[in-house]
């Protein structure tokens, strides 16, 4: 298994070179003084306590995304899957666009990814509702009644952010959130997130063995002895936590979840085991390069995150439609 | 002792009534085909007693047990199922597929998986992908697969059916030479391969048994001929036989 070391040596150079791109650009040697506390200047405790926790947060949201990715691709069966396309990522923006926008009692920071959560899940037991009602429980169905509800809950969003936002709730902030962005989170918050991602890498990993009975096809699935209805409601589940989590700290990134078990399959190959592991690590690497683009490419401004995914992304995904349709 | 016994069986699919009320009984070792027309419920009933189908009304006992009332463990690990057409959704290798089947058994060491592999010539084949193997390298990847567990039974629906001559018989005499101590049932589409491999040859037309008896016993049976809706000429050959259709009347 020579990927490995590629992508662990990867994710690593990433991060540095993330570190060190920004509106003013510092060299691995500034990084060392000031991860070291040497230098006790404002520059390097902008360091420590802006860019770092961002580039970390960036690599961490890219795992999720790359986990959430495998699950549903592993759940459908169809390397075209996507959480977007579930309405479980919609779910999660229609969530937190709440908390942004609507006054409540409890803090944002608390509120946010409870109520992103609550909405990734929701959706995405509509989404299994409604195949279940129309009895199409199979993937094509569930992924025609995901595209349905995420159109209904975007719909909704903008309808929320038309609305409620006013002079006192700024919509640049919501906006910049939906189309996707690494917040920079604070030391504890990091912890918090690395603790919630190395469970879902933990949770997604017990589900590895079912996901390769599922890929033989339901009939043999279930000639192997899984109870096909039982397990893809379970990791259709446990994909929306994953998602949920990714966008509670990531806003919407689009496509990362699509290419990263791609990558990741050419890498280590179909099996569950290796392949999650793997197409966390190169989300983390993908994310951590395109936050990076994002916040250096047009100082002073910064690009939304999403937006540097979805440029990148969209045309890789047109590439996999177009090969895919020719066989 | 009794492997399999099903007791009317009734399977109704969107207003089609696929079986009805077939009842059958098989011992625990011997080949078996099952043959009939298009149509006629028998890939149903083979997934009916695989436990992969269930019936609309009627019982399927493995042994002395219900089989409604094993675990989904204990009966992959007791029936093996081999399906008409299997392509699994991702590129696997040969070694990933074996392991897969193996890992429905805690029964299957890595001795198990290594004698699969040697048995049905796939040591070579290890690190190759399904998408580059050819039809008659799938056929045993698939066997393999299925057979490393070593089930007691084994309901296999026409694994031969698109593969050349050659690689049917051989797909052919491993699913009988199974039935020596084992029990074997094979839904086989090949009317000579039948007759001439099998011990026992089951009809089914219309969700029914219509025949059902030794096949040197029941190749004479006028009933194959309305079953199929033809007139067949039966030519004995020196190890078995050959059956050749005119149209009804003729």
């Amino acid at each position: 298994m020579r990927a490995w070391p590629i992508l662990v040596l990867a994710l690593a150079f990433s991060i540095v070179i993330a570190a060190c791109a920004g509106h003013d650009w510092a060299t691995p040697a500034d990084l060392l003084r000031a991860i070291a506390g040497a230098a006790a200047d404002l520059r390097s405790r902008l360091l420590v306590e802006w860019r770092i926790p961002r580039v970390l947060a960036a690599a961490l949201v890219g795992a999720l995304l790359g986990l959430g990715g495998t699950v549903f691709q592993g759940v459908f069966r169809n390397p075209l899957a996507e959480p977007y396309l579930l309405g479980s990522a919609g779910g999660a923006a229609l969530g937190a666009t709440v908390a942004l926008l609507v006054p409540l009692a409890a803090p944002q920071s608390f509120i946010l990814p409870v109520l992103a959560f609550a909405g990734a899940w929701g959706a995405t037991m509509l989404v299994i509702g409604i195949s279940r009602v129309s009895g199409a429980v199979d993937a094509a169905g569930m992924l025609l009644a995901g595209v349905a509800v995420a159109a209904i809950l975007g719909a909704l969003r903008s309808f929320l952010m038309l609305a409620l936002s006013d002079e006192t709730v700024s919509l640049q902030i919501v906006l910049s959130w939906v189309l996707g962005g690494v917040q920079t989170p604070s030391w504890p918050v990091l912890g918090l997130l690395a603790v919630i991602s190395a469970a879902c890498l933990a949770l997604t990993m017990r589900l590895a063995g079912r996901l390769d009975l599922l890929g033989l096809g339901e009939t043999m699935a279930i000639a192997f002895g899984l109870n096909v209805n039982r397990f893809v409601a379970l990791a259709v589940l446990a994909g929306s936590v994953v998602v949920a989590a990714a966008v509670a700290f990531g806003g919407l990134v689009a496509f990362v979840g699509l290419a990263s078990p791609h990558i990741a399959r050419w890498l280590v190959g179909p099996l569950h085991r290796p392949l999650l592991p793997a197409s966390a690590l190169v989300g983390a690497i993908v994310v951590t390069l395109a936050d990076a683009i994002a916040r250096a490419a047009l100082p002073p401004a910064e690009i939304p995150l999403g937006l540097v995914t979805a440029v990148a992304g969209g045309p890789f995904f047109i590439l996999l439609l177009a090969r895919r349709l020719r066989t | 002792m009794t492997a399999i016994a099903a007791d009317k069986l009734v399977v109704r699919r969107n207003g089609a009534l696929l079986l009805d009320g077939l009842s059958l009984s098989l011992g625990p070792t011997g080949s078996v085909a099952v043959i009939g027309p298009n149509g006629a419920g028998k890939s149903t009933l083979l997934k009916v007693l695989a436990g992969i189908d269930k019936p609309t009304s009627g019982t399927v006992r493995i042994g002395d047990r219900d089989l409604a009332s094993f675990s989904n463990a204990a009966r992959a690990a007791t029936l093996g199922y081999l399906p008409q057409y299997f392509d699994p959704h991702w590129d696997l290798t040969v070694a990933e597929l074996v392991r897969l089947g193996a890992e429905r058994s805690h029964r299957a060491t890595a001795g198990a998986i290594e004698q699969a592999t040697e048995h049905f010539e796939l040591t070579t084949l290890g690190q190759r992908r399904w998408s580059t193997l050819s039809g008659g390298e799938r056929a045993r990847v698939l066997l393999a697969t299925v057979l490393v567990v070593d089930p007691p039974v084994l309901l296999a629906d026409e694994p031969a059916a698109s593969l050349d001559i050659r690689h049917r018989l051989d797909v052919i005499r491993t699913l009988t030479r199974r039935g020596g101590d084992r029990l074997s049932v094979v839904v086989v589409h090949d009317l000579d391969l039948a007759f001439t491999f099998f011990e026992r040859v089951i009809v089914v037309d219309r969700g029914r048994i219509v025949a059902d008896g030794p096949a040197k016993n029941l190749i004479e049976d006028r009933r194959i001929d309305a079953a199929f809706a033809v007139d067949f000429d039966r030519l004995k050959t020196p190890d078995g036989w050959l059956l050749r259709a005119a149209p009804h009347g003729s």
